[in-house]
């Protein structure tokens, strides 16, 4: 057997059995599309402008037309008497209409009525309903407006100067995934953390344990120590990625997302193209931790500046989402951000140019090369291997 | 057969070893004895290629440690002073893992572990997890581990340190059977009975310089003292 394919079957070996290793690799790829699809569920609830409401309405027998139109449009009028301030306050009620007793007297006049809308402006849960039931209001002012112009031989439309119009350049699609700008993120994050146990405990964890003495003795190039280890982690990484991935996609399916005006349409190819362009990452994330793991003494040590090594991927995420770039060329090759823009592009169905996956897999695998090959060389250190 | 020749190591400012030369032939166990911090492990750890000599040539059998490492390090078995083990590995593992990365064949493999679980005692313990093994056997796994590939010269650094009586019996037996099979033993001891019952040929090593080399008898004639221990002393002090 090759010396390399040893280290790595004994590594996969180790690594399948370190209970610690396993749960730190699988929680994540789990429990990430879990929250984010009781999150977005949550959200589109909130949002959802086709639920019907309920209103309750205090004199609404002074205006029986607006009551009626409200009822036409879905709207369930419930007859409110009391406290309208403490009901709201006490949260028996979302929000109140107030109708005042002169309504018809000031219709009459073509004069302002003013109709109070007591509501509880701390309470999120009612926004919905509070701001649809606005919308309604400001509707239903429109038309009397309207209808006292026509009764005065004006045109409606002198009331509007200018009237904008929306064309909106993204496909559904990319409207959807750049709401969806978190999957990236996840998928770059879980391959930090699915191979950092395998990583850490293949160096930190030989030094820890005084196994790396006894390891070296064998007649093997350090650096066929080093890949066979490099390997193993990065197998690691890019199962959690993958599970990531696909586990993502699953509850996104499960996601009401056209309630909210976005589909999420993802084909096989899709798929297999989101792994080519994130797999080379994995490489790169082993070897990172990998090195940071030689450095230390323990495996406690080596993860302190591990954990420190994990914000790094959430940089680029990050700022493309305050401060989104247009995507040149060149950005595709800085990793982590290379592999956010081929997603974010690959989940909005646009067509991502070759030397996007190129550029992104090429720096990805050259630094990690480097990496594993400094790494290679600090086995060979004195100070390294005998303590 | 394992030569070294006026080795010499420093860490920072300390001299581990001045000036060490010695033979080990086939066939013979030699016994590498000295005080704590003479630099017996150092000169141990420049024979397995751990770590790399200031001046001075070690070589085992026609190959260099230093320019052939690779080449020195599949003719050694090594116990070596860290007695590590993978917790989550079987003792077989162990011995399987250490086997494939000295490119023994699989079939090969699987007879000669057999046989050196056999020779060591270990049906019992054979297929379990190391963690939580005692001492003894902890150090069976390392030596056989170390044995796999029918190394042609053996290196054992204090190979029966905090051993119980039984397993101490077993590794002389093993040492025994390794010279009548051919094989150079060098073990390093800081044990007088322990090298004057197993060695043919003792080096006292004091202060990263070789005192003495001989039987137990020339040792005890060139330091004329009656026994070897009271040599030892003698020998180690005229150093200091």
């Amino acid at each position: 057997m090759h010396p390399i394919l040893a280290v790595f079957k004994k590594e996969l070996i180790d690594g399948r059995r370190d209970k610690r290793a396993v749960m730190s690799a699988f929680i994540f790829p789990i429990m990430a599309p879990a929250l984010v699809y009781f999150m977005l569920t949550a959200i589109i609830e909130l949002r959802d402008s086709s639920k019907s409401i309920t209103i309750p309405v205090e004199g609404a027998e002074y205006a029986p037309a607006l009551i009626q139109w409200l009822e036409e449009r879905d709207v369930t009028i419930e007859d409110f008497s009391g406290d309208a301030k403490e009901a709201v306050k006490n949260k028996d009620k979302e929000l109140v209409f107030i109708i005042p007793s002169n309504y018809q007297e000031k219709l009459k006049a073509l004069k302002t009525i003013s109709i109070q809308v007591v509501l509880d402006g701390s309470r999120t849960d009612a926004r919905p309903t509070i701001n649809q039931a606005g919308n309604l209001l400001r509707r239903y002012n429109r038309e009397v407006a309207s209808l006292r112009l026509i009764a005065r031989g004006v045109s409606p439309e002198v009331m509007s100067g200018i009237v904008e119009t929306e064309v909106d350049v993204a496909s559904k699609q990319e409207r959807t995934a750049q709401a969806l700008n978190f999957i990236p993120l996840y998928i770059i994050l879980a391959a930090f953390v699915s191979g950092m146990g395998i990583a850490v405990d293949s160096t930190a964890g030989e030094r820890e344990r005084k196994t790396l003495e006894p390891l070296i003795i064998n007649p093997v190039e350090r650096y066929q120590i080093v890949m066979g280890k490099w390997f193993a982690a990065s197998l690691f990484s890019s199962l959690g990625m993958a599970m990531t991935l696909v586990l993502c996609i699953v509850s996104m399916l499960q996601v009401p997302l056209d309630q909210i005006g976005l589909t999420f349409n993802i084909t096989v190819t899709q798929i297999l193209a989101m792994l080519i362009a994130t797999l080379p990452l994995a490489f790169l994330a082993a070897s990172m931790q990998m090195f940071l793991g030689i450095f230390a003494k323990s495996f406690k040590d080596a993860q302190s500046y591990i954990g420190i090594l994990t914000i790094l991927p959430v940089i680029p995420s990050l700022y493309m989402t305050f401060k989104p770039l247009l995507t040149q060329d060149w950005m595709f090759g800085i990793p982590m951000l290379g592999q956010h823009l081929l997603l974010v592009d690959i989940l909005g169905g646009k067509s991502v140019p070759m030397i996007g996956y190129f550029l992104s897999a090429f720096s990805c695998l050259l630094l990690g090369i480097g990496l594993s090959f400094i790494t290679a060389k600090l086995f060979e250190r004195e100070s390294i291997i005998a303590n | 057969m394992i030569k070294v020749q006026s080795l010499c190591k420093s860490f920072n400012e300390i001299t581990a070893v001045k000036d060490v030369s010695f033979t080990a032939e086939n066939s013979v166990v030699t016994g590498l004895l000295g005080p704590n911090g003479a630099g017996k492990s150092t000169t141990l750890r420049i024979l397995y290629g751990l770590v790399k000599q200031d001046s001075g040539d070690a070589h085992i059998d026609e190959f260099n440690v230093h320019t052939h490492r690779v080449e020195a390090q599949r003719r050694i078995g090594v116990l070596p002073d860290s007695h590590g083990l993978y917790i989550r590995l079987t003792a077989r593992e162990h011995i399987q893992y250490f086997g494939r990365l000295h490119q023994v064949d699989e079939n090969e493999l699987a007879t000669r572990s057999d046989e050196l679980i056999r020779l060591l005692d270990m049906q019992g313990i054979a297929d379990r997890r190391v963690e939580g093994f005692s001492q003894g056997e902890r150090m069976k796994v390392c030596l056989s581990r170390s044995l796999i590939h029918n190394p042609t010269n053996v290196l054992l650094d204090e190979p029966t340190n905090g051993l119980d009586v039984m397993t101490t019996r077993t590794v002389r037996e093993i040492i025994t059977e390794l010279k009548n099979q051919g094989v150079a033993v060098l073990f390093s001891s800081h044990l007088m009975h322990e090298v004057s019952r197993l060695c043919d040929k003792i080096i006292i090593i004091s202060d990263g310089t070789v005192v003495a080399t001989g039987t137990t008898d020339e040792i005890r004639e060139s330091a004329s003292e009656e026994n070897l221990e009271d040599a030892f002393v003698k020998l180690v002090e005229k150093v200091i």
